[in-house]
């Protein structure tokens, strides 16, 4: 059963603003799905009607077989979910807290109270546990947030901005919980986010948003292929720039395609980035400048990266 | 389910009695109604003139039964079976009224609404867990205000005149129906309020200048029910313990999360 069913969903608020628009998607179970796109895009609409907050104006949508807008109980019984907007109290320890959302799930509270420390260990919040949420830091009260949304063990969890706000060794510990989650125990991850390179590092499959509308979806292998901008090579050299450019590559009207420019802290040096092919032609370049008496300080090859991929998509639309 | 609902009608428990100025209003009302109150009245009557004109009318209005007793043990008997028992329809809906307005948009305003959403209780089941912790609240108010009266009023009486003080047998329906029954009337009608409210300003001035004084002051109509027949006043306690469960039963009605979060 697919985890995550999305059928022309659109979803425009009383006010007229159209927040999603036709989106079909399908997400299987135990992948970390990047939902990615700018803030105001329509990534939190799209978690909310996934948990039937949300009524869709058009289309449907299933979580695990669950319709969201039909039975939103049965879907929260399976899904955790973690938002801005979803709080918890301030008058209340983090372990109280923990404990009571346990109870709201139905767990007892001597298990709810084992899965609460627990999940505060591994969020290193066992020091804290004791505090009032009102003593809580940004990122203490983020970290509670994603043990709360686990204390029932959910198949699938929504993620929006999990990391925003953590310090990097915090961050590093979620995201390796949330490979682990995905990985050992075949929980689905649903993660909204604006930092494209933050997702790049822990998802395996990514859909682009932008203005309610998805862009594209797929492993990030299969998003570069969609994109004309392929591979791009890096070379600093002595080489004259001409001479230099002319080596790597010329197009079809002899002009180089790359971009040229020499460096601030050795006038004389340059930096030529050219798009390739494959890395079948580096090897080609880099014997053409050595052979033309060029000295080489580095050689790089880079793939592009979501952010490439997402900002030549935005370009194409507008 | 039954965890979860009590999961919540004790955390709001604990909210109201953790903040301790709330606590202190919802107790000193209370205590002014069953014991400063009484007090004046009972030495009033003891203390008062047997002959006085305005006392004379008053006991010509009273049934037969009760012109036969003294005039001190009438004032009391009208005190205690006939004032008393109306300050229960207050204390009740007094003290679960500010907890009452803002089950939902307190909620709201602090952002905790939407995680209780996520829960798999239905919005219907939400409901009925904010009204319950009110309508328990009201109910353990008005229970120990009852106990704290009759020690106090009793304690006084036997001081004054020697004699125990037996309270009479209207106090059953109202204690068991009649105060349940508007108490939970009132609740219903002020979470159902909270629940469209922008914030709990809102709601509490809905509270405090809509619900409350409407229902008071039906109720207030049929306070002389009291003084015919306990029959009667059972039968139109349990009429509004009927319009209570109605009521209660078609407040949810199409509320959604949507509208919960929005207020709309």
């Amino acid at each position: 059963m697919d985890a995550v069913v999305m059928n022309h969903l659109s979803k425009k608020y009383s006010g007229g603003k159209t927040a999603v628009e036709d989106m079909s998607l399908t997400l299987k179970p135990g992948e970390i799905f990047g939902f990615l796109g700018p803030n105001g895009a329509g990534k939190t609409t799209t978690v909310k009607v996934l948990n039937g907050m949300l009524q869709p104006s058009e289309g449907d949508c299933l979580v695990f077989g669950e319709s969201p807008s039909k039975n939103p109980e049965m879907v929260h019984a399976i899904s955790g979910v973690m938002t801005e907007h979803a709080q918890m109290y301030n008058n209340l320890t983090g372990l109280q807290n923990l404990i009571f959302y346990g109870a709201v799930f139905g767990i007892g509270e001597a298990e709810s109270r084992k899965r609460a420390q627990e999940l505060l260990h591994q969020l290193e919040l066992s020091d804290a546990a004791g505090q009032k949420l009102s003593a809580y830091s940004t990122g203490m009260r983020q970290r509670l947030s994603i043990a709360r949304a686990l204390m029932h063990r959910p198949k699938i969890l929504f993620l929006d901005e999990p990391t925003s706000g953590l310090d990097p060794e915090s961050a590093y510990n979620v995201n390796q919980m949330i490979q682990n989650l995905a990985g050992d125990k075949g929980m689905t991850i649903f993660l909204c986010t604006h930092q494209l390179r933050y997702a790049q590092e822990i998802c395996t499959r990514y859909g682009l948003i932008d203005e309610g509308r998805l862009l594209t979806e797929g492993t990030l292998e299969e998003l570069r292929a969609g994109v004309s901008s392929g591979m791009k090579l890096r070379i600093r050299t002595d080489c004259q720039p001409d001479c230099a450019a002319g080596y790597a590559d010329t197009g079809q009207n002899g002009k180089s395609r790359g971009n040229v420019s020499e460096t601030k802290e050795r006038p004389g040096v340059y930096d030529i980035e050219l798009p390739i092919e494959s890395e079948d032609e580096i090897p080609r370049i880099v014997s053409r400048i050595a052979a033309s008496g060029g000295n080489i300080y580095h050689v790089s090859a880079k793939r592009p990266s979501l952010e490439d991929i997402y900002f030549s998509l935005t370009a194409e639309r507008r | 389910m039954n965890r979860a609902i009590g999961a919540i009608v004790k955390k709001d428990m604990r909210e109201i009695t953790a903040n301790k100025q709330l606590l202190f209003t919802i107790v000193i009302v209370p205590l002014v109604l069953t014991l400063v109150v009484p007090s004046i009245f009972l030495l009033t009557a003891h203390f008062a003139p047997e002959e006085a004109d305005d006392m004379k009318e008053l006991i010509k209005l009273m049934p037969e039964t009760m012109q036969k007793m003294g005039m001190e043990q009438l004032m009391i008997r009208l005190l205690l079976d006939n004032v008393l028992p109306m300050f229960f329809l207050i204390i009740p809906i007094m003290a679960s009224s500010v907890m009452a307005a803002s089950s939902f948009v307190g909620e709201k305003e602090q952002s905790t609404l939407e995680t209780l959403l996520y829960s798999p209780l239905t919005v219907k089941q939400l409901f009925y867990a904010k009204v319950l912790a009110s309508f328990l609240m009201s109910m353990l108010v008005s229970w120990a205000s009852f106990f704290v009266m009759l020690l106090g009023v009793g304690l006084e009486h036997y001081v004054l005149t020697g004699d125990m003080l037996h309270p009479g047998i209207n106090w059953l329906p109202v204690m068991l129906l009649l105060s349940p029954a508007v108490s939970l009337i009132a609740i219903t009608l002020i979470v159902r309020g909270s629940a469209k409210a922008q914030n709990v300003m809102e709601a509490q001035q809905k509270a405090a200048f809509l619900v409350l004084p409407v229902v008071l002051l039906i109720v207030g109509q049929f306070s002389g029910l009291m003084l015919i027949n306990v029959w009667i006043l059972i039968g139109f306690s349990a009429v509004l313990g009927f319009l209570a469960w109605v009521l209660l039963r078609t407040s949810v009605g199409k509320f959604c999360g949507e509208m919960l979060l929005s207020g709309r």
